[in-house]
């Protein structure tokens, strides 16, 4: 019978695996995210209709700086790079940073592989919103604050509806399955806001072309004001998903287990869709409803990275600001001057990348 | 020590536990042994705080109700019947998952803590497996690693379900040395839910007899282990053996004797 | 030294003088019949429009419409000259320099590339306003008017825009002028025809209030749709019913929807019910061309005409 006990000898130090390998894998892949997202954040610069060169962009954005040498640029270009390129970029990035970054976290709190941020509802709050604001035709200035409004008190209802406390002969199970009335509470209120909001459309078509563009999503809008106007939410969402990473980690053992580990899982939960929906809310709110990007991103990002948040969380939110960048890049320039809808964009562009990173994985697990 | 006093259990009409009452001194190793359905999980599952419960369980004076998951964690660590294992995580990681109780809510790990799994790893002869994941360790290296993870927990109290039910009898017992090695040395209470009766036995201090939901017997195997105590739970099959050593054997006592195979007729006959 | 022979000074003198008179005459002439520079007292003009009271600095010569029927404007008033680029569908008149611009989601990178000095448009989607004031261009907007005066104080904002107001004023008449004509020409009725004008197929409708309603009222013409259930929260453009036509078996059908949806007599007629439409028996189906009837510019004379020639030639 083989011992399954060998004690060290005395003052051996233990010989177990290298625990810094991971924290290294980590790092480099967020090395790897953050390049690719200069590169898009340069496309994005680079990329319009007005046909601007690499020589012009680069001089209208050094004009701007402190310790800039003598150039001459048009001032039109110098506007055109920073009163309508960068703030769109720039949106482009908080936007996709947060929905990417919300999604993940979303995936982790409930378990859900098919979570993304809209899960709870935020999609059809903040649309109903925006709806009553463009139907009883006020300024267009109270469309963010209507959607973010919106959006939270839809998450704000399904919570209630769905975390809500239980009495009766399940109660003696401390742990009922929370999680998954929640998301059901959500599917809900997401129906019943957007059959509102629809009957709300028919009834005054005239409105309608106003009220889909809004609901198609989009960033070419965006202005300085909008960005200043969401990177608060978005920063502290963050920062509060990512400081929540190594307790989504934990959860990956499931609930009953976690619990027994000591998580307070109901305060995790609310923190994590607390933080994610502000964030949502917010990004909803000045870009519409872009979908695709709370799966999609998180996703792949596990494809390549793993499972593990503590990798997945922050290389899909830089991952998500790249994608949306790229996307907007494509959005803006494929049938310039019009513009495609980005949300086209991100389904179109991200589901056969996603299949592609899919099979070539699988396939390399069948060799091994 | 654990202190179990009149614990009741409902999770339809009918009680899963009902006003069970049980000491339990420290550095104990109580067997919990019973018919499928006595509670025998349940049980196990109310001291993890896992399960609502009316009565108290207090462990070291302190009733578990009034405690917080953390602190909770800190005094039990639970492994259930069939722990989940995410196939990606590696040994070490999943080891590290134990130290939750003792992380700040918003910290990471510190040294310390991996120092402490690292020689978990270590003892339980893990060190090479640590870094691969988990979906590639053999059934027997898994439950090595998830005894660890809830060493790792450093809870003096270890509640185990069913901790060898997928084990082949040799590692099935090296599991147990195992446990009981470690619960001398760091002088742990351990209450554990055994389905073999044998096995029970001779590593338990102490039997506990559930059947549906309340204590049926108690003490000392010799005095829970007899065929009349027995016969009134498991049904009459059961034969108590004692061997030239003083250990109790419980096997089934077949309902025909052994004979030999009798030929099939002759065919046209 | 012989003097000059003073019948030939006199000659002389008498032609430099008359020179001197018929070229400031000429010059004059030419200030009031070409588009050449107008005034300089012209400029700078403020305008009250829907979007808010814009300034005008100078005389615009690289203007950008994204408004079809500010298109056909700025070349009925004679600034076709001064026109940059125009949207994408804008496509009359056919000189207009069209380009890819976007009516209806104005890119504003795009616009502002062709560094314009006044912008008009017909809507004004996405803030554009707000955002090319950062580049101090000025937006005019020009929306579909209530009514046929709306249409003509248009003519007199751009024509202020543009330094043509003279001209534009005389448009503004000349379109009224020939509406009138046209109303006149339209054979007497002792009760006012009904007709139910067709937007798309799913009987989108006006009601006489609207515009169109009120130019086909110089006719005499009245819109079944004002006495539809909804016409009155509808803000004049509600959603009849098949059946709703029916029972109210107007006197003439008019069809808006002839290029979007390819609607036309026949295919009216083989609609489930309509054979019997009174209308339709009588082949009172009026067809228009979906962009004229959709612009308030000065083809509006066109669209009267039109809907008067069928409605003579249905009386006769």
């Amino acid at each position: 019978m083989t011992p399954a006990v060998r004690r060290p000898a005395a003052g051996q130090a233990p010989s177990a695996g290298p625990p810094a390998a991971p924290r290294a894998r980590t790092g480099r892949a967020i090395a790897i995210a953050v390049a690719v997202l200069i590169a898009a954040l340069v496309t994005g610069i680079l990329a319009g209709p007005a046909g601007l060169s690499l020589p012009t962009v680069t001089a209208a954005l050094a004009v701007r700086l402190p310790w800039h040498p003598a150039l001459s640029v048009p001032a039109v270009d110098t506007a055109i790079v920073w009163q309508i390129r960068l703030p769109r970029v720039v949106l482009g990035a908080l936007v996709g940073a947060m929905l990417a970054g919300g999604g993940a976290a979303y995936q982790g709190v409930f378990r859900n592989p098919l979570a993304d941020p809209y899960l709870l509802g935020v999609a059809a709050g903040g649309g109903l919103g925006a709806t009553i604001v463009i139907i009883a035709g006020a300024s267009p200035a109270l469309l963010p604050p209507a959607a973010f409004l919106g959006a939270a008190a839809a998450v704000a209802i399904t919570y209630v509806l769905g975390a809500g406390r239980r009495s009766g002969p399940g109660a003696g199970l401390v742990l009922s399955n929370t999680s998954a009335s929640i998301v059901l509470a959500g599917v809900a209120v997401a129906a019943l806001l957007t059959a509102v909001q629809t009957y709300l459309q028919q009834e005054h078509s005239q409105t309608l072309q106003a009220v889909y563009s809004w609901i198609l999503g989009g960033l070419s809008q965006a202005t300085w004001s909008d960005d200043a106007l969401i990177l608060p939410y978005v920063a502290v969402a963050g920062a509060v998903l990512l400081a929540h990473r190594r307790l989504l980690d934990v959860l990956r053992v499931g609930e009953t287990e976690a619990s027994s580990l000591g998580l307070d899982i109901p305060r995790l939960r609310l923190t994590v869709v607390l933080a994610a929906t502000l964030g949502t809310a917010a990004a909803v709110s000045v870009s519409g409803l872009i979908g695709f990007v709370g799966i999609i991103v998180p996703h792949t990002v596990r494809l390549t990275v793993g499972p593990g948040y503590r990798a997945l969380l922050p290389v899909s939110m830089i991952g998500g600001a790249a994608f949306l960048v790229l996307a907007d890049v494509v959005a803006r320039t494929a049938q310039a001057p019009a513009e495609v809808p980005i949300g086209v964009i991100t389904a179109l562009a991200g589901a056969p990348f996603f299949l592609f990173v899919l099979r070539s994985r699988r396939a390399r697990q069948d060799l091994a | 020590m654990i202190v179990f006093d009149r614990v009741s259990v409902r999770y339809t009409a009918a009680p899963a536990l009902a006003g069970v009452s049980e000491r339990v001194p420290a550095g104990e190793w109580l067997g919990i042994i019973g018919p499928n359905g006595a509670g025998k999980t349940t049980l196990l599952r109310s001291a993890a705080g896992l399960v609502a419960h009316e009565g108290t369980i207090a462990i070291d004076g302190r009733p578990t109700g009034q405690l917080r998951r953390r602190a909770l964690a800190q005094l039990v660590a639970y492994v259930p019947q069939l722990p989940e294992l995410p196939p990606e995580m590696t040994a070490s990681e999943y080891v590290l998952l134990g130290r939750t109780p003792h992380i700040g809510y918003l910290r990471m790990e510190t040294r310390a803590d991996r120092e402490i799994c690292a020689g978990l790893l270590d003892r339980m002869t893990l060190a090479p497996m640590a870094g691969r994941p988990l979906g590639t360790l053999s059934g027997g290296e898994l439950q090595r690693v998830v005894l660890a993870r809830a060493l790792a927990q450093q809870a003096p109290v270890l509640l185990l379900d069913e901790p060898t039910s997928a084990l082949d009898l040799g590692r099935r017992v090296a599991a147990l040395e195992l446990v009981d090695e470690l619960r001398r040395e760091l002088a742990l209470t351990v209450l554990s839910v055994v389905h073999d009766l044998t096995l029970a036995g001779q590593f338990a201090d102490r039997l506990l007899l559930l059947d549906g939901g309340r204590v049926a017997a108690a003490g000392p195997p010799a005095s829970v282990l007899r065929e009349e105590v027995l016969a009134g739970h498991f049904g009459p099959g059961l034969h108590v053996l004692r061997t030239a050593g003083g250990e109790l054997v419980v096997t089934a006592r077949r309902k025909w004797p052994a004979s030999p195979v009798v030929r099939p007729p002759a065919p046209g006959r | 030294m012989r003097a000059v022979p003073g019948r030939l000074a006199v000659a002389m003198a008498g032609l430099a003088l008359a020179t001197t008179a018929a070229g400031c005459g000429s010059t004059q002439a030419s200030n009031t019949s070409a588009p050449g520079p107008a005034p300089s007292a012209a400029f700078p003009v403020r305008i009250a429009a829907a979007n808010g009271t814009l300034r005008v600095a100078t005389r615009p010569t690289a203007i950008v419409s994204l408004s079809p029927t500010a298109t056909e404007m700025l070349y009925a008033i004679g600034a076709g000259n001064q026109v940059k680029a125009v949207d994408s569908l804008s496509d009359y008149p056919p000189q207009a320099p069209r380009s890819k611009l976007s009516a209806y989601q104005p890119n504003v990178e795009a616009i502002v590339a062709e560094q314009p000095d006044l912008v008009v448009e017909s809507g004004d989607t996405g803030q554009l306003t707000k955002r090319l004031a950062a580049f101090s261009i000025p937006v005019l907007e020009l929306p579909a008017p209530a009514n046929l005066a709306g249409e003509y104080a248009e003519f007199s904002q751009l024509g202020r825009a543009t330094g043509h107001l003279a001209q534009a004023q005389r448009e503004a008449s000349r379109v009224r002028g020939q509406l009138h004509q046209i109303a006149a020409a339209a054979p007497l009725h002792t009760k006012p025809l009904t007709y139910y004008y067709e937007l798309d197929q799913t009987y989108y409708s006006v009601t006489s209030a609207t515009f169109v309603g009120q130019l086909l009222r110089l006719l005499g013409m009245k819109s079944i749709a004002g006495r539809a259930p909804g016409a009155a929260r509808s803000g004049g453009y509600p959603q009849l019913s098949a059946e709703y036509v029916v029972k109210a078996n107007p006197d003439y059908i008019i069809l808006a929807d002839t290029i979007c949806c390819h609607q036309d007599a026949a295919t009216v007629a083989s609609r489930p019910g309509w054979s019997g439409l009174a209308a339709v028996k009588a082949g009172h189906v009026i067809a228009l061309n979906d962009d004229i009837a959709s612009r308030w510019g000065p083809r509006v004379t066109g669209l009267l005409r039109t809907v008067e020639a069928g409605v003579a030639k249905g009386s006769s």
